[in-house]
């Protein structure tokens, strides 16, 4: 399969819609919303902008591709949410951000409402402490001490202000108590992530309740009209991402990562979580697609859980995972989750599969899919530096086909057609059974006997030598002669079979009868053979005798005619290393009604009545002659 | 206009003209195309006071004729909604021009108007015919609005070469505009066959 090269808009799905790389937004996918603001059906972006950390906190709203509203938030934001308060026409949502323990509540983009959570409880033996100092009973070294072994002991944490006067210098003690000993003591938790619940209806613009999670590892559940608090559930360890489901009156599921690094599933009527799942590593995201439940991993991979925490999947990425996303296309039933990873790439998984890869030109912080604009299926993107980018999903864009490799291929969810079983089947199991003892012995007699006959009949092609053989080396050979004679063109092409290795020291001689022919090249080297190159070497041959010679070609395709007779040469290629040991490779031997003559190699011999050329490549000429045995080659 | 279009004129015998007319929802088609009816027709409407607010969305798509001074036309006012998108190329067939309506102050989706008319214009039905395009920038009172030289530009309009095209700056809702870009295409409709 191809390697997935990623590509600027995703492998042909993505629409560039815009891109500013300096809009100077610096955003978390928990601070950014899509929501119809002013009821017109054209949706607008409202982030939450971090600023600098400690200025320029501020709540933007985009509208197609410029900022209409900018308005300053007083606290870093935790979490951004636009959800429905009430039942007024016309029905547009409000915007609560949520930032350290309060959650301010925008409507039209105008302050509307604060909600602040209840205080914790304080620690009583401290508030006597400093009621003391308040009446000048105690001076504040010794509040100093019994503040620190307060500290040690304490079940319930001491207060900020008290452990701010700790890490003060002694100078500054006095200054600090004059200043703030009058005002009580309170404690006061933050707000670690928000999400929404709908109260009743699942309808699309149906009143939802806001669900608040803290950094005392609760979770609070608010109405909506009234801002009261409807629920509180507690978990074992802080919550930093949720993602809540259902419906708040029937039935609902709030799934929180914590920051000990498992992941709690609360339900309805359930103080303590019901289910958690215990990961090995750390979450960074949390997307719940359809009923499961997808986390991102510090450890670079992205696991898959049922809703009772049973682990499905486990993917790999290619890089840490900075944000996580769902994308959900109603319309077309297609549900997959984004991640954007530290090498600037969005991937877009679908279980464990990667449908698409978008590069982007900056490390994405933020994605945020949905309707904005009037387009359903636009992905908003901002990036560490600041930018903001936009992309529209293609309406002609496959969602179905995998980029990558992996995955099962298609044919094997193919269900196998399995003929069933039929009469005739089940009667041959039977015989089988039977008479198995026969049956083998005649299929190993009749395996046999095939054997005996391919031996046979390759037995019978060495002899005529039909096929040019080479024992040692990988070489192929063949002739091709051409002419009508006298003169003729004799052309071998020799290639090189073997896999790696060059052939060398090869070298073509000719076996002819000197009387009838005459060769120019009887006996050239050859060069080196690459592997696999087909190298034709040539050489003329002129029949000097006027009287017929019948020689016959056997290994080339075509006949000749010289001078009304055939003509038959077969060529033969050996290595000259030493000359009793050859390698013959392939043979090429002018034959005169079935005789042998030398070449130029060996000594020449008389005409010899026969030839034989047996299994091994040996080539003996009979009918003795002391020539004849320096005629014979022996072929290793 | 010879004598003899005259009187084929007093006998109802215009050259007819079948004219699609697309663009993204929300840009101003069916608006237009009211816009472009005789005023007799439109009288009624004025009366009832019930004008441009009457628009409603368009669904599926909707047929308009009416006759011009020299054409008679038979105008096919696609809806712009993604869902309905796929039943424009059913119509290019008979096509014999094109109005494509650009909503101007809608920067953001310039890249699916582009990429809309970019698979109008590869689709055999129309790929090598010669048809007037008829571009309308509309909504050009909108205070961001792009000029129809940029919007030219972001459409990549130059690279149309084999058909005729003309683009214009529009105001539907006000009826500016319009009557420039009908005149060229009507132009454009009788050069073409006779």
């Amino acid at each position: 399969m191809a390697s997935v090269e990623p590509r600027a808009d995703g492998g042909g799905k993505w629409l560039d819609a815009h891109y500013d790389p300096v809009a100077g937004l610096h955003t978390f996918s928990s601070c950014v919303d899509l929501a119809d603001l002013s009821g017109d059906g054209e949706n607008r972006l409202v982030v939450g902008d971090l600023g600098s950390g400690s200025s320029g906190m501020k709540l933007k709203v985009y509208s197609g591709t410029a900022l209409t509203s900018e308005s300053t938030l007083l606290d870093l934001p935790a979490g951004l949410v636009a959800f429905f308060m009430d039942l007024h026409e016309p029905r547009i949502p409000a915007v609560a951000v949520a930032s350290g323990p309060c959650v301010y509540v925008y409507k039209n983009l105008r302050p509307y409402f604060k909600f602040t959570l209840p205080g914790l409880e304080v620690n009583s033996l401290e508030q006597d402490v400093w009621q003391q100092v308040r009446e000048g009973q105690i001076d504040p070294l010794t509040l100093r001490e019994m503040l620190e072994s307060l500290r040690k002991t304490a079940e319930v944490p001491l207060s900020v202000r008290s452990l701010r006067f700790l890490s003060l210098e002694a100078g500054d003690m006095d200054e600090f108590v004059q200043l703030h000993k009058q005002q009580p003591i309170r404690r006061q938790t933050v707000i670690t992530c928000i999400g929404t619940l709908k109260k009743s209806t699942a309808d699309e613009d149906g009143v939802s309740c806001l669900v608040i999670g803290t950094e005392s590892s609760e979770v609070f559940v608010l109405d909506p009209e009234a801002f009261i608090i409807l629920s509180k559930m507690s978990l074992p360890a802080a919550p930093t991402m949720m993602d809540v489901t259902g419906q708040f009156d029937v039935e609902f599921r709030i799934t929180a990562a914590c920051r000990n690094g498992n992941i709690y599933i609360l339900r309805r009527d359930f103080d303590k979580p019901k289910y958690s799942i215990e990961l090995s590593s750390h979450p960074v995201g949390l997307v719940r697609v359809g009923k499961n439940v997808v986390v991102g991993c510090t450890d670079e991979s992205l696991q898959g859980f049922t809703q009772k925490g049973k682990k499905l999947w486990k993917a790999v990425l290619t890089a840490p995972i900075t944000t996580l996303a769902s994308m959900d296309l109603p319309t077309r039933g297609f549900q997959a989750v984004l991640v954007g990873l530290a090498n600037c790439e969005v991937h877009l998984y679908q279980d464990k599969n990667l449908l698409s890869t978008i590069k982007t030109p900056d490390v994405v912080t933020s994605i945020c899919f949905g309707r904005y604009g009037r387009e359903d299926g636009t992905l908003v993107l901002t990036t560490k530096g600041g930018g903001l980018m936009v992309k529209i999903l293609k309406r002609t864009a496959a969602l179905d086909e995998r980029e990558s490799a992996p995955g099962p291929p298609a044919s094997q969810s193919v269900r196998l057609n399995v003929p069933k079983k039929t009469k005739l089947y089940v009667d041959q199991t039977l015989r089988e059974r039977e008479s198995g003892v026969a049956m083998h012995r005649a299929f190993q007699m009749d395996l046999s006997r095939l054997r005996l006959a391919a031996a046979k009949s390759y037995v019978v092609a060495l002899e005529c030598s039909l096929t040019p053989m080479s024992s040692s080396e990988p070489l192929k050979m063949n002739a091709v002669v051409q002419g009508l004679g006298p003169a003729f063109k004799l052309t071998l092409n020799i290639q090189n079979t073997g896999a790696r290795r060059p052939a060398v020291n090869l070298a073509v001689s000719f076996l002819y009868d000197e009387g009838l022919y005459h060769m120019r090249n009887p006996y050239m080297r050859i060069p080196l053979l690459v592997p696999g190159l087909v190298y034709p070497v040539e050489t003329f041959v002129e029949c000097t005798s006027d009287k017929g010679i019948s020689d016959i070609i056997k290994r080339s395709s075509s006949f000749y005619k010289a001078g009304g007779k055939k003509f038959f040469i077969r060529t033969e290629a050996f290595r000259r290393e030493d000359e009793e040991r050859h390698c013959l490779a392939g043979r090429a031997v002018c034959v005169r009604r079935r005789k042998v003559w030398s070449t130029l190699q060996w000594k020449h011999c008389q005409q010899q009545e026969d030839v034989r050329q047996l299994g091994t490549g040996t080539l003996w000429s009979q009918k003795g002659d002391q020539g004849a045995q320096r005629s014979g080659h022996q072929v290793q | 206009m010879g004598l003899f279009d005259k009187l084929a004129g007093w006998l109802g015998l215009k050259k007819e003209v079948n004219v699609l007319c697309l663009g993204l929802d929300n840009s101003g088609k069916t608006t237009i195309i009211n816009q472009l009816k005789p005023a007799n027709v439109n009288m009624t409407n004025i009366f009832i006071g019930a004008q441009a607010q009457d628009i409603v969305p368009t669904i599926g798509f909707s047929i308009e004729k009416f006759k011009t001074s020299s054409l008679s036309f038979t105008v096919f006012d696609m809806s712009g909604q993604g869902r309905y998108r796929n039943l424009w190329e059913h119509y290019y067939k008979e096509g014999q021009a094109i109005i494509f309506v650009i909503d101007s102050a809608d920067k953001l989706r310039m890249v699916v108007a582009k990429e809309e008319l970019d698979t109008l214009l590869n689709h055999p039905d129309v790929k090598h015919r010669r048809i007037p395009i008829l571009f309308f920038a509309n909504k050009m009172d909108v205070r961001d609005a792009l000029s129809s030289v940029k919007v030219s530009q972001l459409l990549c309009l130059e690279n149309i070469k084999d058909k005729p095209w003309h683009i214009c700056a529009t105001d539907a809702l006000k009826g500016e505009g319009l009557q420039e870009g009908v005149d060229w295409l009507q132009d454009q409709i009788k050069t073409m066959r006779t």
